[in-house]
């Protein structure tokens, strides 16, 4: 029985910087497979890490914006 | 954020996350899918054209009845277009595709099914989802009986034990007696198979290797491709035959892994609602169904899957939302999990039929073997339901003796009566994937 404090909004800026850096080595691999498509591999799993974290960070940012509002 | 029992989860926050921020997050990610389709699936801009809809028009929660809703049909008419062969109903450059897989054409021509490397990646998340909840862990040694092959089926299991950190055994192209004698030598604690499958195999273990599956050391086994692991006496049997704790869930090539049992093992499934959002819908009217044990046909969207997006699918599967899980998840569990096909939900005599209800019974009664064959047909204007069973070879009955009480707990059971046929243990057919037990011959009569 593991009872954990996560830090979604952290967690969601290092995804984005990691995402990031693997979008800018693909910019300067000048086309190179063994970068591009390792790349690839690694932006597929970070798609996961935004699914498992970041749509929902999204929400709660936007929420904590309209109660900003209200 | 706090979460608690965060080993319990694959997602502890998503897993547990308040209804009403969990239907934020749907709803946000339903207008992205929606949006996606509608740009770069022609299949998808044709359908949403004709029926005079465009993603601007999901404002509520309630629009989501407003998106036109998907048949198996609208995938094979877009796939006779260009490009080949999956037709306009993809969304990404061909060269973007890295998986390929196809329905198994149960119902008519095979659907075929494009993944990117993401989608596929994507498939592999949502299975960790089920195995975690499950009770797999990374000291599982996970064997996979399965044809590694065109169908979806375990593949994406497989991937997902990897990513779990199990050590996966695949069982391909071996026979069942060979696949026995794998698990025995290498000690596998867990598999995955269909639950006629799992039968077969504990079936073949006592007949050839003489002992029962209970003596081997898989203690976790994953059901999936029919309703039997939700179907008590079905799972009964296969627990008592492995001494192994059994597990339900539904997927499907066009839609994903989208639910699964828990190990508290609540009656039912409970729908991803991370991944993929499933509306249960009435059958006949097509409005939706919130009250609970209410039976309703599921329609699933895929939130995350981009190559072939599938949204708003009418799966014509059969279900009712049950009551919450004791598990602590706040994703909606569905009561007894699939309980059959609209398709195959059908009137005799005049009474609303499930084959599923059939399979309680037979599977019930301990005389009986697995096995079993149902067939409607007609005698002239009367509609006649044909039983065949097998007498298990120490049942200790005669056929004369077990007929009057299975006759009687299909009556209270189905409120119907049958043409029972005994036949020899082992004679009916067996299966490896999916089971065809039951068949309606009426229309070969008109």
């Amino acid at each position: 029985m593991l009872a954990a404090e996560v830090n979604l909004k952290e967690m969601d800026a290092l995804i984005k910087e990691v995402k990031g850096k693997i979008e800018k080595l693909v910019e300067i691999s000048g086309g190179m497979q063994c970068v591009d498509r390792n790349c690839d591999r690694i932006l597929a799993s970070i798609k996961m890490l935004e699914i498992n974290i970041c749509d929902l960070q999204e929400i709660l940012e936007k929420e904590a914006v309209q109660l900003n509002r209200n | 954020m706090a979460v608690k029992n965060s080993d319990r989860y694959w997602n502890p926050v998503l897993e547990t996350l308040p209804r009403e921020k969990l239907r934020a997050m749907q709803f946000n990610k339903f207008k992205r899918i929606v949006e996606w389709g509608f740009h770069n699936s022609k299949m998808y801009r044709r359908k949403y054209d004709e029926a005079g809809f465009e993603p601007g028009d999901l404002k509520t929660w309630e629009d989501i009845g407003k998106v036109p809703m998907l048949q198996k049909d609208d995938y094979r008419s877009a796939q006779a277009k260009e490009p080949w062969p999956y037709g306009d109903s993809l969304c990404v450059p061909l060269e973007k595709v890295t998986e390929y897989h196809q329905t198994s054409g149960t119902t008519g021509q095979p659907v075929y099914q494009p993944d990117t490397w993401q989608d596929w990646e994507w498939w592999s998340e949502s299975w960790a989802y089920i195995l975690w909840a499950q009770g797999f862990r990374n000291t599982d040694r996970v064997f996979i009986p399965f044809g590694y092959n065109v169908f979806v089926a375990y593949w994406a299991g497989h991937y997902a034990c990897e990513k779990i950190g199990c050590e996966v055994v695949p069982g391909g192209i071996l026979n069942t007696e060979e696949r026995l004698l794998k698990i025995q030598e290498l000690k596998a604690t867990a598999l995955m198979a269909t639950p006629t499958y799992v039968l077969n195999m504990a079936d073949t273990c006592k007949r050839v290797l003489g002992k029962d599956a209970s003596e081997l050391t898989v203690r976790r086994i994953l059901c999936a491709g029919e309703p039997g692991a939700s179907v008590p006496t079905t799972k009964k049997r296969m627990e008592e035959a492995w001494g192994a704790k059994v597990f339900d869930h539904v997927g499907a090539t066009e839609i994903g892994a989208w639910s699964y049992e828990c190990t508290f093992q609540p009656g039912g499934i409970h729908v991803n609602e991370a991944l993929f959002l499933v509306e249960l819908v009435d059958i006949d009217t097509g409005l939706p169904i919130e009250e609970l044990n209410k039976p309703g046909k599921i329609v699933i969207t895929a939130f995350d899957r981009f190559a072939q997006p599938c949204i708003r699918f009418d799966s014509k599967d059969v279900s009712m939302w049950g009551e919450a899980c004791a598990c602590g998840r706040t994703f909606r569990l569905l009561k007894g999990g699939v309980h059959g096909r609209v398709d195959h939900i059908t009137k005799v005599k005049g009474v609303l039929f499930s084959p599923v209800s059939v399979e309680e019974v037979v599977r019930g009664m301990p005389q009986l073997g697995d096995e079993y064959e149902l067939i409607v047909s007609k005698k002239g204007d009367v509609d006649v339901i044909t039983l065949k069973v097998e007498l298990v070879p120490q049942a200790g009955v005669t056929p004369q003796e077990i007929q009057p009480e299975l006759e009687r707990q299909l009556r209270l059971k189905t409120n119907l009566a049958y043409k029972i046929e005994f036949h020899p243990f082992g004679s009916l057919p067996r299966y490896e994937v999916k089971a065809k037990r039951f068949k309606d011959l009426r229309h070969e009569h008109k």
